[in-house]
Order: structure tokens, then C-alpha cells, then sequence
């Protein structure tokens, strides 16, 4: 199908959205601040303070097993102090973000949603860490974002997501090719429009738009191929979907590896067997983090 | 006072293994046997480990650590630990991830390859065969295709092991309740009898389409006779082997599959490091081998 279609169906499709939610002003404010050097501390966490949810949910967070905290913490400012200034600035965004996707639960319940964002979001943490690509915070967080714009794809359009779902009973796909098939456009278009609208850095933009093309990327193609193949790790190791999806791949036959190889040549020796069975074990954790996010917050 | 209700070792309950320790033995397990010990079965591995630990008198999972490590006893000793923590792991439908791909993915793809040129045979092999309950987990699979993708196909399934008293038992293919506990339902009303109780006799049709034989893996003119398959199993066996032995055995497994083929290993296996011509294949809950 022709990429301007898909995009100019995706338009049409993301301005008919009745009650787009808008993003919080706290989780722009943070995407700002990453890019800002010499920012306080002190600044993050006024933040934070002046929001009682939110400041809630980073407690909450911060004491799930992805953490791993030896006592447990009880005051925004100790979660500060023990995670350090950058982790603190990715726990408040996710935790903002958490809202503006609350009740869209669609055909993809959200809990699945997150559990996939925060696998991939970790799973691109780590394979930054391998490549030694220099922002590996970034990395986590266009892993959270990536997929945005499957939530809402599931959730305005459930006639056509049930159909298509329906119709790969068993079979192995992908869905961003059934997608095309059945609406006309993807998650990656619809993702790029709701990005755009919500002033998204460029590079976040190029992730969403191009996480399963990361060969047509221009800004940061290393970034689109981290966040691809943590995307294919986390759908065959439980974080995919709730089962909604189901891929195979070979990932010497991954663009997105070729890309990674290129700028990491030492990927080439991975010892991709324990990669997975190492994700495996985190798999627990991811959960658990996701299922804290939704317990007992804003009564 | 009530009993509290955790796991306990028949010599009593078992030492708590630090995570230092269990990442230690973890890592030096997966390092020489190409198995990884997932987090989940921290207990199990404690539980297992203690009887081991008895027996060579090692007092802490330090000390035992080290003795493992050490020389020829040590790597008898690891045999040992592996037996106790693959013991009673067979039984029919183990690795449900992998029948589930297997059956939406690799099986359709190798009967269109081969539909095309009109080979309608499919070879499969069950090397470590045990008793005999994956070869015929995988007959009962394709049976149910006999109508639909296996029309007029023709199916061989082979076992083998070394071991022939194992042998003898997968030839007579009568199960206790314990080898049955993962069947669905569904397979365990149409292709078993359950004769007495707790005595399931696996039904003719079944096992008409498996044959079994003894067979020494590391018997080189024998094996060179395994020709054409199109999916080998091989779970929990080549963890056993050092690792020439090892990769002079993977090479067989290549040599002996269709281009087009897949080669499978147990639910925890690698082979990472063991042979750099198989390419790994990704699907949902593991991985696969091929050319």
C-alpha cells in the first residue's frame, strides 16, 4: 500500500478520534528537560511534588521489583535520593504518561499495552547499554512511547481490530501488515499523527513512525533498530500483547540487526540464547512494576 | 503452633542459597552444559542442590561450588547435579510453545516446500528418545492433520537413545499418570486407554507411526546413516556432553537435516558457542535451529 495513503488515511482517521486525550503538561515538561543540560534536581521533583497522583505512583513504582529498593521508600524525596537524578526523570514520565491511556482499554486490554511498552522500553535500555549507544535513556523511553498508536487503533476502531484478529486465529503474523490490510493504515501512522499532535521531539516521532522500518530512518536509524529489536524480543518472551501478536524471526534476516552489527560490530557475538532466557526471567518483574502502577492509585 | 507449609527436603528443610551463589552455579552450569537456570526455579535448584550437597559434604553452596569446579570428580559430580534437576522431566506435551509453533508455522512451511516438489514424506527424530513420550506427542500432532495438511503424506517418526531399557518401554507405550499430567484433554480421551487406574496404553494408531531403536550418538558410522530429516528433537541430551563431543554431535544434527529443517533442544537449552552454522529462529516461548 502507498505510504501517503496510509499516512492521509492515518490524518483522517486520528481527527475523527472523539476525546483524544491530551498529554500532561508534566510529561512534556520532562521530554524537555532531557534534552536541557545543567537541570536541578530540585526541578523534577517540584514537579513531581506539585502532582499527588503522580507523586503516589513514582512511590509505588519505585518499590516494585524492577527497582529492587532493600527498604521500602516512602517519600518522593528518599526515591530521589536512591534512584538518582535519571532515573527519577524516566519514572516521572512514565508515571504521567500512565494516565492519558487510562479507560482506553480496546481490543488490546491496557494492561498489556504497558506491560509490552515497559519490556521494550527495558529491552531497548539494555540493548543501548550493549552498543554503547550514548543515551540510554532515551532509548527507554521512545521504547515506552513506540507503540502509541496501537492503544488508540484498538480502542476507535474495535469492529475492524476484532476482524482482523479473528482472522489470523492460529497463524503466524505480523500486525503491522495486517493492519494495513484491514484499516488502512498502522500503528505507525496513527502513532506518528497523535506524536505530532502532542509535540514530540523528532526523534520520538521517527521511532514511532519507523520502529518496524528502521532502514527508512534519517535522524537516528541506530535508535529506530534498538527499539525494533526489542520490540521482536519482547513478542516472543510473554510481553507481547497478551498473545495478540505472534512473530518469528531469524535475526540474520533483521534489517534492524544489520543496522545494530554496523554500529556495534561486538553484537555479532551475542550470545543471543541467554539473551533470551535472561529476559525471560525479567519478565516477572515487568508485570509486577505494570500491575503496581494500577494498584491502589487515585482511589 | 502450625507448621508452616514451605517445600522441604527429605533430610530436612534445604540451605537458602544467596543470589551470588545461585548466579555463580547458574553461570557455571549454563557455561559447560549449555543450560540456563531460570530465577523461577531458584527453589527447585536449592531443594536439588542439598541433596548433592550432602553427599560430598559441603557444607556451604560456596564450598560446593568449588568442588564442582574442580578437575575430574567435580565434572562427575555436575553429572550427578544434572541428573537430579532433569530427572522425571519427560512427558508427553512438555514444550507447549514449541508444539504450538510447530504446528502454526514450521510444520505448514515444510509441507508447502515439500508439497511443491511432490515429496509427501516427513522424517522426524527424537534423538534421546527416553520412553518414547515426544516422538509420540509429535505422531498424535500430525494424526490430526491426517485429514487436512497430511492428506496422503507419508510419516516417519524416529526415537532413539542409548539406553535400552528406555527403549523397551517406548516400544510397549504404557504411561503412568505422572507422563499424561501436561495431555489435554482432548488427547488423552482419544489416543490413550486408561487400562487401570493410573495405567494409560497409548492406542496402535499412535504408535504405529514412531519405531524406536538403540542408537549411540556418539557412534559416528551410525549416525551418518540418520539421513533427510525435517525436525530433530534433541532435549536435555547434549547437556551432558563435554564440549568437542558436543559440537562433533550438533554437526551430525546438521549433516542429517533438510536444508529446510528444524533442530530442536530442550526448553532451557543453547547452543551458543557449540556450532556457528545454525541460525537461531525466534518464536513466541523459545527458539529453534536451521540451515
Amino acid at each position: 500500500m502507498e505510504k501517503a495513503a496510509m499516512m492521509q488515511t492515518a490524518q483522517e482517521m486520528v481527527a475523527s478520534f472523539v476525546d483524544l486525550p491530551t498529554i500532561p503538561q508534566v510529561a512534556t515538561r520532562v521530554i524537555e528537560l532531557l534534552d536541557k543540560p545543567g537541570v536541578e534536581l530540585d526541578e523534577v521533583a517540584d514537579m513531581i511534588l506539585a502532582d499527588q497522583v503522580l507523586a503516589a505512583r513514582v512511590i509505588k513504582m519505585v518499590n516494585s521489583p524492577l527497582y529492587k529498593p532493600a527498604h521500602e521508600i516512602k517519600s518522593v524525596k528518599r526515591a530521589l535520593i536512591y534512584l538518582g537524578f535519571r532515573h527519577i526523570r524516566e519514572l516521572a514520565f512514565t508515571c504521567s504518561f500512565v494516565d492519558v491511556f487510562q479507560g482506553r482499554d480496546g481490543i488490546i486490554d491496557i494492561k498489556s499495552f504497558w506491560e509490552h511498552s515497559f519490556g521494550v522500553g527495558v529491552v531497548s535500555k539494555i540493548i543501548a547499554q550493549r552498543v554503547r549507544y550514548p543515551d540510554t535513556e532515551k532509548a527507554y523511553l521512545v521504547g515506552i512511547v513506540h507503540d502509541i498508536g496501537e492503544v488508540f487503533l484498538s480502542f476507535y476502531r474495535q469492529d475492524a481490530f476484532r476482524a482482523l484478529l479473528d482472522s489470523v486465529q492460529g497463524q503466524p503474523f505480523r500486525l503491522v501488515q495486517k493492519e494495513a490490510e484491514f484499516l488502512g493504515t498502522s500503528h505507525n501512522e496513527v502513532g506518528l499523527c497523535i506524536a505530532r499532535k502532542w509535540n514530540f521531539p523528532a526523534d520520538y516521532c521517527e521511532v514511532i513512525a519507523l520502529h518496524h522500518a528502521p532502514e527508512e530512518a534519517v535522524l537516528d536509524p541506530t535508535l529506530c533498530a534498538i527499539v525494533n529489536i526489542a520490540d521482536l524480543f519482547c513478542s516472543v518472551c510473554q510481553l507481547d500483547y497478551g498473545g495478540h501478536s505472534w512473530v518469528s524471526f531469524n535475526l540474520a534476516e533483521e534489517k534492524a540487526w544489520s543496522i545494530l552489527k554496523g554500529y556495534a560490530p561486538n553484537l555479532a557475538d551475542l550470545d543471543v540464547e541467554r539473551f533470551c532466557y535472561e529476559l525471560e526471567d525479567r519478565v516477572p518483574e515487568i508485570q509486577d512494576m505494570v500491575k503496581s502502577i494500577f494498584q491502589g492509585i487515585g482511589g | 503452633m502450625a507448621f508452616e507449609s514451605k517445600p522441604m527436603d527429605m533430610k530436612g528443610s534445604a540451605q537458602k542459597i544467596s543470589d551470588k551463589d545461585f548466579e555463580q552455579l547458574r553461570d557455571y552450569i549454563y557455561n559447560v552444559c549449555g543450560i540456563y537456570f531460570h530465577s523461577s526455579k531458584k527453589y527447585f535448584l536449592e531443594s536439588r542442590l542439598s541433596r548433592r550437597m550432602e553427599v560430598t559434604g559441603s557444607k556451604t553452596h560456596a564450598e560446593y561450588y568449588q568442588y564442582v569446579r574442580g578437575g575430574a570428580t567435580g565434572s562427575a559430580e555436575l553429572k550427578k547435579l544434572l541428573d537430579e534437576i532433569t530427572t522425571n522431566e519427560t512427558c508427553f506435551f512438555r514444550n507447549l510453545p514449541q508444539l504450538n509453533a510447530l504446528e502454526n508455522k514450521f510444520l505448514p512451511e515444510i509441507v508447502a516446500v515439500k508439497g511443491k516438489i511432490g515429496f509427501k514424506k516427513l522424517r522426524i527424530w527424537s534423538a534421546g528418545s527416553s520412553s518414547g513420550e515426544e516422538a509420540y506427542t509429535m505422531a498424535m500432532l500430525l494424526l490430526e492433520k491426517r485429514a487436512t495438511l497430511l492428506k496422503d503424506w507419508i510419516i516417519e517418526i524416529v526415537g532413539t537413545d542409548i539406553n535400552e531399557t528406555v527403549i523397551g518401554q517406548a516400544k510397549e507405550g504404557v504411561y503412568n499418570s505422572y507422563s499424561v499430567r501436561n495431555t489435554p484433554d482432548f488427547y488423552l480421551k482419544k489416543y490413550f486407554k486408561e487400562e487401570a487406574p493410573g495405567k494409560f496404553v497409548l492406542s496402535p494408531e499412535v504408535k504405529k507411526l514412531a519405531t524406536f531403536n538403540q542408537l549411540n550418538l556418539y557412534d559416528d558410522n551410525k549416525m551418518l546413516f540418520m539421513k533427510s530429516f525435517d525436525f530433530i528433537f534433541c532435549a536435555n541430551v547434549l547437556i551432558y556432553f563435554d564440549a568437542a563431543s558436543k559440537s562433533k554431535v550438533v554437526q551430525h544434527f546438521y549433516n542429517n537435516l533438510q536444508s529446510y529443517g528444524y533442530f530442536f533442544v530442550g526448553q532451557s537449552e543453547s547452543l551458543h558457542g557449540v556450532n556457528d552454522k545454525f541460525k537461531t529462529v525466534h518464536f513466541p516461548g523459545g527458539f529453534t535451529y536451521n540451515k
